[in-house]
């Protein structure tokens, strides 16, 4: 008995000490100058001031000394707030060069954490801070840069429920997504709060700035009221992006929020900017006024309040590509499986889908490997290579021919395996794709093997 | 009005339909005189790849936009610039 109690009393002396480490730990949290995980509560409303103090003076002198921007300006941008949406390719430098420029509050939103493969284009974030929130990432890099600046980093991802009341409490919104489910949202949600939406988006070698909402501009779905169908939209992840390219196109964000902010009129309220880095060309396209016809910005909106902008465009609202099960288990291996076929050396072809550059990266260790990209599978000189090699397995004797399909992450080998039997339309091969695709090879049999 | 003339346009093709059309400009000869939903619409039958995104696209003229709509005919000339928009949404 006396050691029962013992051991409780014990416990609840244990327990103390984890509640008072715990208080100590908030305590600390709270004393740190960067707010962490602020949710859609209320801020205190942005303290207003009318004169420049003789420290933002000097700061502030070689753009004071712009007759455009003044003193008069930089008392406007000191009073403004800024909240950018996604503290990745674009929303870092927008980020930055709004701090640099005294902006008097900037919040950030993002739902993610940082990855290395964020680093050559999400230029705020540091190898160190891998697994870091990145709202609080970019908070704590332009706290550096200005401390006069108040960060408000939400790590959170921004929906139907929190746009609102997040939003409202700004002055501009910056579009700096990479997914058009949360564009729609943020169009809808910047029209109902009144707000200008500086629009950017990258991709690959192009990038597009317009803002939205903007002195009887169009919104966004004035332009596109009909969301993309989700297997025409391509992520930087598939799709690949030069850095500077989101950079540019972030940069000329914060240049037009500065604008607006200061008083100096932004240039694209009903224009769109077009940039080929490949041609090294800006092209400008006049765009219509705001549609009277628009179901949100129109003069009898249906929408007047926010939807399921997920079930709406048909597609999540992030840019992560899902695992897709296209296939039957049975029409599927492991890349285990695959490594004992390759040790035992068993007849078989090994179909690599992936663009051809992308073998450049990796590949499996297989010699005879044919490369067929999934947008080349119905074109016949592409199958006429691989039916070659079928044949030449059966006139060795083999008669159901083993044909095994690969891609990155095991998405596009299950369509690839359903095209290659329609293509072939052979009943002496049996065609099944490797799970999880490079990816998983690299998880479960090769640590040595590269992922990207 | 003449009815048989025709203007060569530079046709630009930006973000997904480039990609849709597999290169970044062509020329097309269209009737000088011509709807602007036609214009789309000849440019849908020459490249059927960019039928799954007809509907998600802004044309423009010389960097204008152009309402794409039954009714409404307009004056093409040879070296009119004629751009095709869909959205990025990356970033």
């Amino acid at each position: 008995m006396d050691e029962l109690q013992l051991l409780k009393d014990e416990l609840s002396k244990r327990d103390a000490e984890i509640a008072k480490l715990k208080m100590a730990l908030q305590e600390k949290e709270k004393q740190l100058s960067l707010r962490t995980d602020v949710t859609e509560e209320a801020l205190k409303p942005l303290k207003q001031v009318n004169k420049l103090s003789n420290e933002s003076i000097s700061r502030y002198s070689r753009q004071l000394i712009l007759p455009e921007l003044g003193v008069t300006g930089q008392v406007k941008l000191t009073n403004s707030s800024v909240l950018i949406v996604g503290a990745g390719g674009l929303g870092c430098p927008s980020a930055v060069y709004l701090a640099a420029a005294g902006i008097g509050r900037l919040g950030i939103v993002d739902y993610d954490e940082v990855e290395l493969s964020n680093l050559h284009r999400q230029i705020l974030h540091t190898e160190d801070r891998v697994g870091m929130s990145k709202s609080q990432s970019v908070a704590t890099t332009c706290h550096r840069l200005n401390s006069g600046v108040e960060y408000v980093p939400y790590h959170l991802a921004l929906d139907s429920c929190n746009a609102l009341p997040i939003i409202s409490q700004y002055d501009i919104v910056l579009d700096a997504t990479d997914n058009v489910a949360t564009r729609y949202l943020l169009n809808d949600a910047c029209v109902i709060a009144g707000k200008t939406l500086v629009s950017g988006s990258a991709l690959r070698f192009e990038g597009q700035l317009t803002v939205y909402n903007y002195e009887n501009g169009p919104c966004y779905r004035c332009l596109y009221p009909k969301p993309p169908p989700p297997q025409t939209v391509t992520n930087c992840s598939d799709g690949g992006v030069v850095g500077v390219v989101p950079g540019i196109i972030g940069c000329m964000q914060a240049l037009e929020a500065i604008k607006i902010a200061s008083g100096i009129k932004s240039s694209f309220g009903q224009r769109m900017l077009l940039f080929d880095a490949i041609d090294g060309t800006f092209r400008c396209v006049k765009l219509r006024g705001r549609q009277p016809s628009c179901p949100v910005c129109g003069d009898a909106p249906t929408i007047t309040q926010l939807i399921d902008y997920e079930q709406f465009c048909g597609a999540k609202a992030s840019d992560k590509d899902k695992a897709m099960n296209i296939l039957e288990k049975e029409q599927r291996m492991s890349a285990k499986e695959y490594k004992t076929i390759l040790e035992e050396k068993k007849p078989h072809i090994l179909v690599d889908v992936r663009q051809p550059v992308e073998l450049e990266i990796c590949q499996l260790p297989n010699t005879k490997t044919i490369n067929i990209p999934v947008s080349s599978l119905q074109k016949e000189e592409k199958i006429s290579e691989l039916r070659d090699r079928i044949n030449q397995l059966k006139s060795n004797g083999d008669d159901k021919v083993p044909i095994v399909v690969v891609c990155r992450r095991g998405n596009d080998s299950q369509s690839a395996v359903n095209t290659l039997k329609q293509q072939l339309l052979d009943n002496n091969i049996e065609i099944k794709d490797i799970k999880g695709g490079l990816h998983s090879w690299s998880k479960n049999v090769d640590h040595n093997f590269p992922q990207y | 009005m003449e009815l048989n003339t025709f203007a060569n346009v530079r046709v630009l093709f930006f973000a997904k339909s480039r990609e849709l059309v597999g290169e970044k400009e062509t020329v097309i000869n269209y009737p000088s005189r011509i709807s602007t939903r036609r214009i789309l619409n000849e440019l849908l039958e020459r490249y059927n790849s960019l039928s799954v995104i007809s509907e998600n696209l802004i044309l423009s003229l010389n960097e204008e936009y152009l309402d794409i709509n039954d009714d409404l005919i307009i004056n093409l000339k040879t070296g009119d610039e004629l751009a095709v928009i869909p959205p990025i949404s990356g970033g």
